[in-house]
């Protein structure tokens, strides 16, 4: 057998003490860079509904990524690390800490409720990640986390609308409807019932201005088993109208005692309880009617600046790859990755977070949920997506989600007319 | 030395005193030889570990079954935003401060569950943490049911740099951790130790033995809530962000500590410990499989209580006799006959 000769041992041992400092390099010097892009999401537990279509957005993103985007002439391959929140915030500040420290992304992205846009916020905002979130009114996310508008933050930016699109877009479809302008609000101790609610920021004030009289007994405790109370003063004051933010099951508890003390008001606005069809369809008879903002439907006439397709085409997809009804939450997370492509599209140098920062700030992208433009917000680091309202309406053996009302967009089509319960 | 003696030290136990230090040492140097992730991961086991100790200290020794912990966890997460926040002290004195708040809150609450007895206390206990949980959503100024983020400025208030503020976060993790283990410890080895273990093998016997039972379990209690709080406050230092359900959320800080001490082994010092170990580990490779995770949690249970009754670590003792801290007490001196 051949022994290691001394010559040989001292070139390979060389070579070898050598090598890291040719080897290491950059990223940037690597063949095909890569760019980390951490997304949080409810994947699991209550709030599993508005990732129900995580999948499948993912995997289609997936196949238009595999070929790279290009940044100042190089193709940068995006790697796209998702993690469950289990609709918990202890569990969404735990991962984005993970994505940040283990995973070491570059970017994070989150979506749905500030139950989870909130803490993952808050931990890129101190790690210094650049963070770009959607799927919240943009109150709960900017108030709720502490912000000056004066000062915004300095890494985490957010698109959706605000409670004065729903206002405006609930009003435009009560004015046209013709009955009385007393209203009954419902709203939780939560953080999207105490934005909703607030006497200035939230729904009182603009309602008065209008010349809406609201009942509001106060806030109610989440996963209330009685609103007993709520429907007396609702119905002493005459209430024709009855709004506010809610979780499912609390709106189920409600319209069912609700039918049962015999309150029957003729419109019922409510948000986030009734964005979902599988809600509707669980209330059964009485699920039809019922009426809930629309952030986005398939007859938005928008496309996507990734793939070209229209939102019909997207929502189309979904029922066709998992048979289920489209839902909202579709087009949004879709529009998530559309704006991280064009950041990476845009950025200076992808190394480097500021630059990626400045390139966020610069962003001006029609997108398939409609304009993306920081530059344009209410307040530093948040941008407005249109909103208009709409009812849930009985269609051949379902029911389908018919915009009713469009005077905050009037771009978006109306595909149905208002019908009193 | 070959005379009959009663003696607590073992050869085990003495060499893990010895390796102890040392242990430590390269523990608190962590920060130079751990990456971020690590430390924040390490900094978080410390924590659970804690409260796993604590926990047990309460339903193992002192035979209190509480679900209720996260009352302490989430009281003391909140009076740490409401110090920091609103009153303007600094992080690190605001600590002791809010375990003043955590033993009066503890010890006006156990006058009140004392009353109560075994299953009635566990929910007894419950109730009082929802009742915390309730009160807290009512407090406006501490963001009321939406919550609250703690602005970077008052963590930054730590130090201005990131890698200290990290340092910085482990050291009072992993000081919280040895002191609360090491509390236990010489609680359980001092004359309310013994007490303890009297009442926890009938409390009966030990009353008609002059043990003052109510004052013994009440000083546990008081204890247990004041450290409980001080862990709180360092969760949520780590968290950032506070919300009445994940301060007082009964999953996160009551669910998975009882599985960590049923798993690891019920009134024993050493099986919290493991018991973490073995929670972490199925956390970081199961975690990203979503329900499955939680299934194979509720699996492991099952397997443990069913082959391992008393825990991992009750399965070591059992077969070997080991102890690594020096508690029960056994004769020394004997030779192989028995002499």
């Amino acid at each position: 057998m051949k022994t290691l000769s001394r010559r040989l041992f001292l070139t390979g041992s060389t070579t070898l003490l050598a090598a890291p400092a040719i080897l290491r390099g950059t990223r940037a010097y690597a063949r095909t860079p890569v760019l980390k892009v951490g997304h949080v999401s409810p994947r699991t537990g209550p709030l599993a509904g508005f990732a129900e279509a995580d999948e499948h957005i993912l995997a289609g993103l997936a196949e238009r990524f595999a070929g790279g985007v290009e940044n100042n002439g190089r193709g940068w391959q995006i790697q796209i690390i998702s993690k469950d929140s289990q609709s918990n915030p202890n569990r969404a500040s735990e991962v984005t800490s993970e994505l940040i420290l283990s995973d070491e992304v570059d970017i994070i992205v989150a979506a749905s409720t500030p139950d989870t846009v909130n803490p993952v916020s808050d931990q890129a905002e101190i790690n210094d990640v650049p963070c770009i979130t959607t799927d919240c009114p943009w109150q709960p996310y900017f108030f709720g986390r502490g912000g000056n508008p004066a000062e915004g933050f300095r890494n985490t930016f957010h698109f959706f609308w605000g409670l004065e699109d729903v206002i405006g877009a609930f009003l435009s479809m009560w004015d046209a409807a013709g009955v009385t302008k007393t209203v009954g609000g419902l709203f939780p101790n939560d953080a999207d019932g105490n934005a909703w609610g607030h006497p200035e920021l939230g729904l009182p004030t603009p309602l008065a201005a209008a010349g809406y009289t609201l009942t509001d007994p106060g806030r109610y405790q989440p996963l209330s088993d009685d609103f007993s109370n709520y429907i007396n003063a609702f119905k002493a004051a005459g209430c024709e109208i009855v709004t506010g933010n809610m979780i499912p099951p609390d709106f189920g508890t409600f319209w069912a005692q609700a039918a049962q003390q015999g309150f029957h008001p003729k419109i019922v606005t409510i948000g986030k309880a009734l964005l979902f069809p599988s809600v509707i369809q669980g209330l059964g008879e009485r699920g039809p009617g019922l009426s809930s903002e629309v952030w986005w439907s398939p007859d938005h006439p928008f496309a996507s600046s990734l793939t070209g397709v229209t939102a019909g085409e997207l929502a189309g997809g979904f029922t066709a790859a998992t048979g289920r009804p489209w839902t909202q939450p579709i087009g949004f997370k879709h529009a998530l990755f559309e704006v991280v492509a064009d950041v990476v599209a845009r950025a200076a140098d992808l190394d480097d977070p500021d630059a990626i920062l400045a390139a966020i700030r610069g962003t001006d992208l029609n997108t398939i949920v409609g304009p993306v433009n920081w530059a344009t917000g209410p307040v530093p680091n948040v941008t407005k997506t249109p909103l208009v309202a709409g009812q849930w309406q009985r269609d051949g053996d379902g029911i389908d989600l018919k915009i009713v009302a469009n005077a905050t967009a009037p771009q978006i089509p109306l595909t149905g007319a208002l019908q009193l319960l | 030395m070959n005379a009959l003696h009663v003696t607590r030290q073992t050869r085990l136990s003495l060499t893990t005193l010895i390796l102890l230090m040392p242990a430590l040492v390269l523990l608190t140097a962590a920060p130079w030889w751990a990456g971020r992730a690590d430390l924040r991961l390490m900094g978080e086991i410390a924590l659970y570990m804690s409260l796993a100790t604590l926990w047990n200290l309460l339903a193992g020794y002192a035979g209190l079954v509480s679900v209720g912990q996260q009352a302490y966890v989430g009281l003391g997460a909140y009076v740490f935003f409401a110090l920091t926040l609103l009153a303007g002290v600094h992080p690190l004195a605001a600590l002791p401060l809010l375990m003043l708040v955590g033993a009066g809150m503890s010890a006006t609450a156990a006058v009140l569950l004392f009353r109560l007895r075994g299953a009635y206390f566990a929910i007894g206990s419950w109730v009082l943490a929802e009742v915390f949980r309730l009160t807290f959503a009512q407090v406006s100024a501490l963001g009321g049911g939406s919550g609250i983020s703690l602005p970077p400025a008052v963590v930054r208030a730590l130090s201005d740099d990131r890698w200290m503020r990290e340092a910085m976060a482990w050291w009072l993790a992993l000081g919280a951790a040895a002191l609360v283990i090491g509390v236990v410890v010489l609680f359980l080895r001092s004359r309310n130790g013994v007490a303890l273990t009297a009442i926890r093998d009938n409390e009966l016997a030990a009353r008609s033995l002059g043990i003052d039972v109510w004052r013994t379990k009440f000083t546990v209690y008081v204890a247990v809530g004041a450290l409980t709080t001080l862990i709180g406050a360092l969760i949520f230092l780590q968290k950032l962000r506070i919300s009445p359900d994940a301060a007082f959320s009964v999953n996160d800080w009551t669910a998975f500590v009882i599985f960590i001490v049923v798993i690891g082994g019920l009134g024993t010092i050493e099986g919290p410990i493991i018991g973490t170990l073995v929670f972490f580990a199925l956390r970081q490779t199961l975690a990203d499989l979503g329900t499955i995770y939680l299934i194979a949690l509720g699996l492991v249970a099952i397997a443990v209580m069913l082959w391992a009754p008393r825990g991992l670590w009750g399965l070591v003792r059992d077969r070997w006799g080991l102890e690594i801290f020096p508690l029960s007490r056994r004769v020394a001196g004997l030779n192989e006959k028995g002499h």
